[in-house]
């Protein structure tokens, strides 16, 4: 299984849980099936096109994605990913 | 011992980015070792994105506000880091053996103290700075309210903020 930390702005679709386990060989798969079970998550991550939005990172045991292989980076089980949203102020 | 040693550079940097930015709110990261900063490195604002007031922790009554207000008027009250931005930042700093020392930003027409929704989020960030291997930054605003710029440096932790002891030379 894939632990999944889960920002305070997306926990409304996780029913308030901060972490979630899902099974997934990548992270657009673990994208794929959080939004089964969490409708709404997908939209809030990824663009029209599938990409990551520019306000979120998703590290993988602390790694960014962004410097992996994107969402297409493999996960393994017993990964832990977190989702983190962007620093923000007003 | 001070808790961070910020050079007059790197601060005049920082207003520079601000006026330049104005009446947007400019934002940026301060990096360096054992809390002597010797790097800057500006983040765009990206607030006026589509979609990006709904995953950046402000609370409910913030967005309602944010989605009141054209792309730029959200800009000159409120910041959203672009994390492509933040990652490039914080690869270089890894390839340079520094650590992030300060989250900076600047309000342009209110004081240089965090705001509710500054200390909302900052508070939500403490427990993802461990998780994404950075320690907790101080936070620095720069407020352009007045003529001469006013740059106030604090810790938020739990909620509380408190000034940090900032050497300038």
């Amino acid at each position: 299984m894939i632990k999944v930390r889960i920002p305070t702005p997306l926990r409304p679709l996780t029913k308030g849980q901060g972490e979630v386990e899902t099974k997934a060989d990548s992270v657009v798969e673990m994208i794929e099936a959080l939004n089964s079970t969490h409708p709404g998550i997908k939209d809030r991550l990824c663009d029209e096109t599938g990409e990551l939005r520019r306000f979120v990172n998703i590290y993988v045991n602390e790694e960014d994605i962004r410097f992996l292989k994107g969402k297409d980076t493999s996960l393994k089980d017993g990964d832990e990913v977190s989702i983190v949203p962007a620093i923000a102020g007003g | 011992m001070a808790d961070l040693v910020i050079s007059q550079i790197i601060l005049d940097d920082i207003i520079a980015h601000a006026k330049e930015l104005t009446p947007y709110e400019c934002c940026g990261l301060l990096a360096g070792t054992d809390g002597i900063v010797s790097r800057l490195y500006r983040i765009k604002n990206i607030v006026a994105m589509e979609g990006a007031q709904n995953l950046s922790s402000f609370d409910s009554a913030k967005v309602a506000h944010l989605e009141r207000l054209s792309p730029d008027e959200r800009a000159e009250i409120a910041f959203v880091m672009d994390m492509q931005d933040f990652s490039t930042a914080k690869k270089d700093m890894r390839n340079n053996g520094l650590d992030l020392q300060v989250v900076y930003h600047s309000h342009p027409h209110d004081p240089a103290r965090p705001s509710v929704t500054d200390i909302k989020i900052a508070t939500d960030y403490e427990e993802i700075w461990p998780k994404i291997n950075l320690p907790l930054p101080a936070y620095l605003l720069v407020s352009l309210m007045n003529t001469e710029p006013d740059i106030k440096t604090y810790w938020i932790k739990a909620g509380r903020v408190t000034p940090a002891d900032v050497i300038i030379r």
